[in-house]
């Protein structure tokens, strides 16, 4: 007979296909699409069948061959991820631009009025100002205004201009002046207000305006006021030019919002724990706790928020009324993402803390089964509904060559990472985290401030390279490669991720260092983290040392670095741990499929 | 042995027709040449093809980097490339901020910087 073990993943529905002869299963072929919809829900059809034709077409069978369909209880999970900034800053009625023109004008530091270009020429002689240049000024004019000015004994001590042009007019003024160019919402500089302004010389960075008792320096703030401009500062750290304008209602404050508390209902204990105090609080929290019945958030702040909007996906998802969701784990990530500053004119961004948490709740086992009756009714295919993801994932995890009981796997996949150890007797325990992929997808575009989920989505798949002209790149080991055709100017000189597809530029200045310890953090953080603690959770005696083998299964186990990253640290718990390699050709893949056709046997 | 510290200076080569009409475009590149800092010698030529003014400069010129000018079109060119295949050519007629642009590009080809973009399609 034969039978088609196919597994719903969050990313990827994979099928086994084998041939029982004498109840010895034969693998014929295997199939991988992307799953249709969110995990466990009825849109998951659509894969089912793209992935069962796939590997049926391989093995040169049609639909009518098939005796038996095995689908995954893929019950227990689904996850979900959230993201909240827990402090912000905000600059009111006093502004400040902290932005890196590539080419700024002039060197050293002014103080002075602000006053229009076009008005410079009215001023009091002796007057110490700052002049601003709106783009109808082009760079001849104002230059020429500048000097004029400065001849009638009115001290132009720097310059504010909203087109690239500071090095134009520097070439141009007789007397130097530190220059601040592409300044695009000039319009919103006040005027006759007092202003500083600080240009570095080439790879250096501002001393004055970004050192607090600098801006009292210059501005004679008392040590209250000093107090108030640390946030201002702190923005302008790195910057190799800035400008501070103190307006008389000045008010700068660095406002912490109300992050909430996080509760946390297990079954004998209850903790309750401030999401201001950072996910390393959290988690032991939730260690504490475990075995977990629920996770809320405090009403009215932004951990409440957060998490039932959790509940509010899950529970359009399933059907389910959202009091019935119930979160049964929770990842929490310290992190930080770029946030423009309220009060800023060239959309300068501080860097705000933040916690990223990934959920997961039960979702209801029902929803396979009316997959599985669908299934049949449309394939006319007898359906069956396997055993638990995990344990199916073990089995096919043993078909490893060079594996052997006692085993324990780890399954890596986008939505949840789940662990299973299997002992001598072939007793099987399992336990189902939050976080996996996504959670590291989420991580990477909130700490590089993208929108485009894809292209996090990329830095996490593929290495990087630095294209250095336009017909060698370095990548990111050091190593450069040649090319005999010029590379597309578009890439020239930038970050550029290599995909199987091409090279794909990385907009922004972003380095690659940055990128890549951002991708590589992202990774720690959510896989080595959840890799401890699950085996943490199904190891007999309550600690990770006990065990001595584990394989790498699931979609994020064929990653390039995920594998190393977990068996490094594995390594120093002295475990043995590596990718497996199901049925010694499917590399990491198709575990649990291979699994769902294994246990077919033991009538599981 | 001395080194020989008569080497020409490193400087991108601007090349257009002689009599020019055209002053206000070459203006404009060559401010955006300094606005990103890097030294430029213009020189007339007899030559009326962009594309080979461009790559004359680009072998005249110690940094390989080469901008021909027409009263049609500018073009810029890399000593390593092949000579009909220069890296940007644009109208002449394009706006101050285009022909600025291709400007800034000849001396970031130089700085080894990202492009700015001549289409409006800004990878920012």
């Amino acid at each position: 007979m034969i039978i088609a073990g196919i597994d719903i993943g969050n990313a990827s529905t994979e099928t086994a296909l084998a041939r029982y002869v004498d109840g010895k299963p034969e693998f014929l072929a295997s199939g991988i699409v992307n799953t249709t919809g969110m995990k466990g829900t009825r849109q998951n059809i659509h894969g089912v069948f793209a992935s069962l034709k796939q590997a049926l077409e391989k093995a040169g069978l049609a639909v009518e061959n098939v005796d038996l369909i095995r689908i995954n209880e893929a019950a227990p999970v689904i996850g979900d991820v959230a993201m909240e900034t827990i402090t912000e800053t905000i600059i009111t009625e006093s502004t400040m631009i902290g932005h890196n023109p590539s080419t700024p004008g002039g060197l050293g530091i002014g103080v002075g009025v602000t006053v229009d270009i076009r008005e410079v020429n009215s001023c009091d002689k002796g007057a110490s100002v700052i002049v601003i240049i709106p783009k109808e000024v082009d760079f001849e004019a104002s230059s020429q205004i500048i000097n004029h000015a400065v001849k009638n004994g009115i001290f132009v001590n720097g310059a504010i201009v909203q087109r690239d042009d500071g090095v134009l007019i520097n070439n141009r003024v007789d007397k130097k002046i530190p220059i601040v160019d592409e300044v695009s919402l000039i319009d919103k500089v006040p005027m006759n207000m007092r202003a500083a302004i600080e240009v570095a010389a080439p790879g250096a960075v501002v001393e004055q305006l970004s050192n607090p008792y600098g801006i009292a320096t210059v501005f004679d703030l008392t040590s209250d006021e000093t107090k108030q401009v640390v946030p201002v500062s702190r923005a302008l750290i790195g910057n190799r030019s800035a400008v501070i304008i103190k307006t008389p209602a000045g008010d700068v404050k660095e406002r912490k919002i109300p992050a909430g508390k996080i509760i946390i209902q297990g079954t004998n204990k209850k903790a309750e724990i401030n999401v201001d105090d950072g996910a390393e609080k959290i988690m032991e929290a939730i260690r504490s706790v475990a075995p977990i019945e629920d996770i809320k958030g405090e009403a009215g702040t932004n951990a409440g928020g957060m998490l039932e909007k959790v509940r509010q996906v899950m529970s359009n998802l399933t059907e389910q009324l959202p009091s019935a969701i119930k979160i049964q784990d929770l990842l929490a990530v310290d992190t930080f993402v770029p946030q423009t500053v309220k009060g800023g004119m060239a959309n300068e961004f501080s860097m705000e803390n933040a916690v990223g948490i990934a959920a997961m709740v039960k979702a209801d086992k029902l929803q396979m089964n009316m997959i599985a009756h669908e299934l049949e009714t449309e394939l006319g295919v007898k359906v069956e509904v396997g055993g638990v993801e995990a344990d199916m994932a073990i089995r096919g995890a043993l078909t490893t060559p060079g594996s052997d009981k006692p085993l324990a796997i780890i399954d890596m996949g986008a939505g949840s990472t789940d662990a299973a150890i299997i002992n001598k007797a072939g007793e099987i325990k399992s336990i189902h985290l939050a976080g996996a992929g996504n959670m590291v997808t989420l991580l990477i575009a909130s700490e590089l401030g993208y929108e485009d989920m894809g292209l996090a989505e990329d830095i996490k798949k593929y290495p990087l390279a630095k294209v250095e002209s336009l017909f060698h790149i370095r990548h990111e080991d050091g190593t450069v490669q040649f090319f005999d055709k010029p590379l597309d100017p578009t890439a020239f000189a930038r970050v550029v991720i290599l995909t199987p597809n091409g090279m794909m530029p990385i907009p922004g200045n972003v380095s690659l260092e940055r990128i890549r310890t951002i991708r590589r953090d992202a990774k720690t953080k959510v896989f080595v983290t959840n890799a401890i603690r699950s085996l943490e959770r199904v190891s007999p005696t309550g600690n990770v040392r006990d065990i001595e083998f584990v394989t790498l299964v699931g979609g994020s186990a064929l990653d390039f670095e995920i594998p190393q990253l977990v068996t490094d640290v594995l390594s120093k718990h002295s475990i043995v741990a590596g990718r497996a390699n199901i049925r010694g050709i499917e590399g990491p893949r198709n575990a649990v499929a291979t699994g769902l056709v294994l246990a077919y046997e033991e009538g599981v | 042995m001395r080194m020989n510290f008569d080497a020409p200076k490193p400087e991108i080569m601007v090349l257009h027709g002689k009599n020019i009409t055209y002053q206000k475009v070459v203006d404009n590149v060559l401010n955006g040449i300094e606005e990103e800092g890097i030294p430029f010698l213009v020189v007339e030529m007899e030559e009326a093809d962009p594309v080979e003014l461009a790559f004359r400069g680009a072998e005249l010129s110690n940094l390989g980097v080469g901008i021909g000018i027409t009263e049609k079109e500018v073009v810029l060119h890399f000593i390593k490339l092949k000579e009909d295949q220069p890296i940007f050519r644009i109208p002449a007629y394009s706006d101050d901020t285009t022909l600025r642009a291709i400007g800034s590009n000849a001396a970031r080809l130089v700085k080894r910087m990202p492009f700015k973009n001549l289409d409006n399609t800004e990878l920012s």
